[in-house]
């Protein structure tokens, strides 16, 4: 089966700019893994949240776009620090936590389900394009509304980078992700990071759901898919590597838009976990995790 | 040197018990500004126990600690740090994927003097503990010698005015000991508090002004280092002949 080269070019751009997507999304799950090491399964509907708050102040509202994503992120950045606070950081000091805060996050994710639910109904919403047209780019077309979701991401992504790398609560991360005993030890607040970082994590999740629900809608559940995307990306890259997760979902990004040119749609699913399987088959620690030795 | 008349430090009757087994039984010990104090004792002591409680690691199961006559029983790890309470682990563990200049800008950045940055550089600290010139390299290619250094140049960093040595000469060279030994005398020279716990008894008898000595959770013995270690019960006890070699030596 021969493909048109042009066609391969433009769905693998395609690819990275969903791709720039899934490492938005997984960056902020990867995030939380490596600071508090534990799994949140309610990122997806701080995502959904994203959705419908941008769906609310644009398209119902009349807000400017950029206004109402800053929003938007904002308010799911400051729930995300509140719901660590009231509820995870308790469990975190308990003997079971690992547990604890599995079902405490799947409560929270069923809870803003049916919250989204009452409020908004079980229907599809549509958002309106932040903007329009489409750019003409060397016989490519791509909507500008792609190429600023691509924009963004890497803007958003290169800001989460300098603050790891140059920032005084970058350095306090790291050293809690690593250590957290002895983080504290040398005066980092340690319960301060973790609340930070979970509402950071949040943000990360509602600003991808801002950026992509004009083409995809709002709806109550369009969080789970992006959840499961997320958890292979991030093993994919390596649990808890920040740079591993943006690798990781550039690649699946690409391999599902490249799939799609050889197969059916409905096959996705099933090239990008053949190729989670086929990953962690050679390097069970994934593309950029560090290999744990007893 | 001499001890002065208010403690910077003071344990006041703790104790500590895991489920039945009584680890520290109303210990009390103070510390004093320029004062280096050594805590010697068979291991199972209590001694590590007693560090972790007084730098908040763990809660105490009664008794209470007192800084700068301040009531800190009930603070938080990073809340002690910013008092001005540092220790160093018997088990060194740096922060491996960070660079050695970057283990101790950690603490340099959130010590006591972290906020308002009016405290030396990391880059100064790496260099009074010899670490110089592995500044960028990552921490977890140091030996065990230079990350025992690393060690104290972090605790060092958050501006302590009290400071709590876990066996940082051991594994160490014949010289190295001396370096640090020299470093322990300066900070005491400084006006810090050292509390040391140590079994390299070289060290001990040459930098301790005062040993106070842990058997079963208890103090023992209290005293100069020459008349602590010339009492009988403590040489035939608990320490054999190591301290007598060393005091007569």
């Amino acid at each position: 089966m021969d493909m048109p080269l042009p066609l391969i070019i433009a769905q693998i751009i395609n690819g990275l700019i969903a791709g720039s997507m899934y490492a938005l999304f997984a960056s902020g799950l990867t995030l939380i893994w490596g600071t508090m090491k534990m799994l949140n399964f309610a990122h997806g509907e701080f995502f959904m949240l994203g959705g419908y708050l941008v769906y609310y102040f644009y398209a119902v509202l009349g807000l400017n776009p950029a206004i109402a994503a800053l929003l938007a992120v904002g308010i799911v950045f400051v729930l995300g620090m509140l719901i660590e606070r009231v509820v995870i950081q308790h469990l975190l000091s308990s003997p079971v936590w690992q547990l604890s805060t599995i079902i405490a996050t799947l409560g929270i994710s069923i809870f803003l389900q049916n919250v989204a639910l009452h409020i908004w109904g079980p229907d599809f919403q549509n958002v309106p394009y932040f903007i329009n047209g489409v750019a003409n780019i060397f016989g490519i077309r791509i909507a500008y509304q792609r190429l600023l979701i691509f924009g963004v991401s890497v803007v958003s992504i290169s800001l989460m980078w300098f603050l790891l790398k140059h920032t005084r609560f970058g350095l306090a991360l790291r050293a809690t992700s690593q250590d957290s005993d002895a983080a504290q030890l040398y005066g980092v607040n340690v319960l301060a990071v973790y609340t930070l970082t979970f509402g950071i994590s949040a943000a990360l999740a509602a600003l991808a759901a801002v950026m992509l629900s004009p083409i995809m809608g709002v709806n109550p559940y369009m969080g789970l898919s992006p959840l499961l995307k997320g958890f292979v990306v991030v093993i994919l890259g390596g649990l808890g590597s920040f740079s591993g997760a943006i690798l990781g979902g550039l690649m699946l990004g690409v391999i599902e838009s490249l799939g799609v040119l050889y197969t059916s749609t409905e096959w996705g699913d099933v090239i990008a976990f053949g190729f989670l399987v086929l990953i962690i088959w050679v390097r069970p620690w994934g593309l950029l995790g560090v290999e744990e030795r007893n | 040197m001499a001890a002065q008349a208010e403690p910077v430090l003071s344990a006041e009757r703790i104790r500590k018990a895991f489920g039945g087994l009584e680890v520290l039984s109303d210990l009390s010990l103070n510390a004093y500004a320029g004062e280096s104090l050594a805590l010697i004792g068979p291991n199972g002591a209590g001694k590590t126990t007693l560090f972790n409680i007084i730098a908040g690691a763990m809660r105490a199961s009664g008794g209470r600690i007192m800084f700068e006559g301040r009531d800190i029983t009930r603070l938080r790890p990073h809340q002690r740090c910013h008092l001005g309470i540092a220790r160093t682990f018997q088990i060194s563990q740096p922060f491996v994927d960070l660079t050695v200049l970057e283990n101790v800008e950690v603490a340099q950045r959130f010590g006591r003097l972290g906020r308002d940055r009016s405290g030396a550089s990391a880059g100064h600290w790496l260099e009074r503990v010899g670490l110089a010139r592995w500044r960028d390299a990552p921490a977890s290619s140091l030996t065990l010698g230079a990350r025992k250094k690393l060690e104290l140049a972090r605790a060092l960093a958050t501006e302590p005015r009290v400071i709590l040595l876990d066996e940082v000469m051991g594994g160490l060279s014949p010289e190295e000991v001396d370096e640090v030994c020299a470093i322990i005398r300066e900070l005491r020279n400084e006006h810090m508090a050292i509390v040391i716990v140590e079994h390299v008894m070289r060290a001990v008898m040459s930098v301790a002004d005062r040993i106070v000595v842990l058997h079963q959770g208890r103090l023992i013995a209290d005293g100069l280092p020459r008349e602590v270690a010339s009492r009988p019960e403590v040489i035939e006890a608990y320490l054999g002949g190591a301290l007598d070699d060393a005091a007569a030596g």
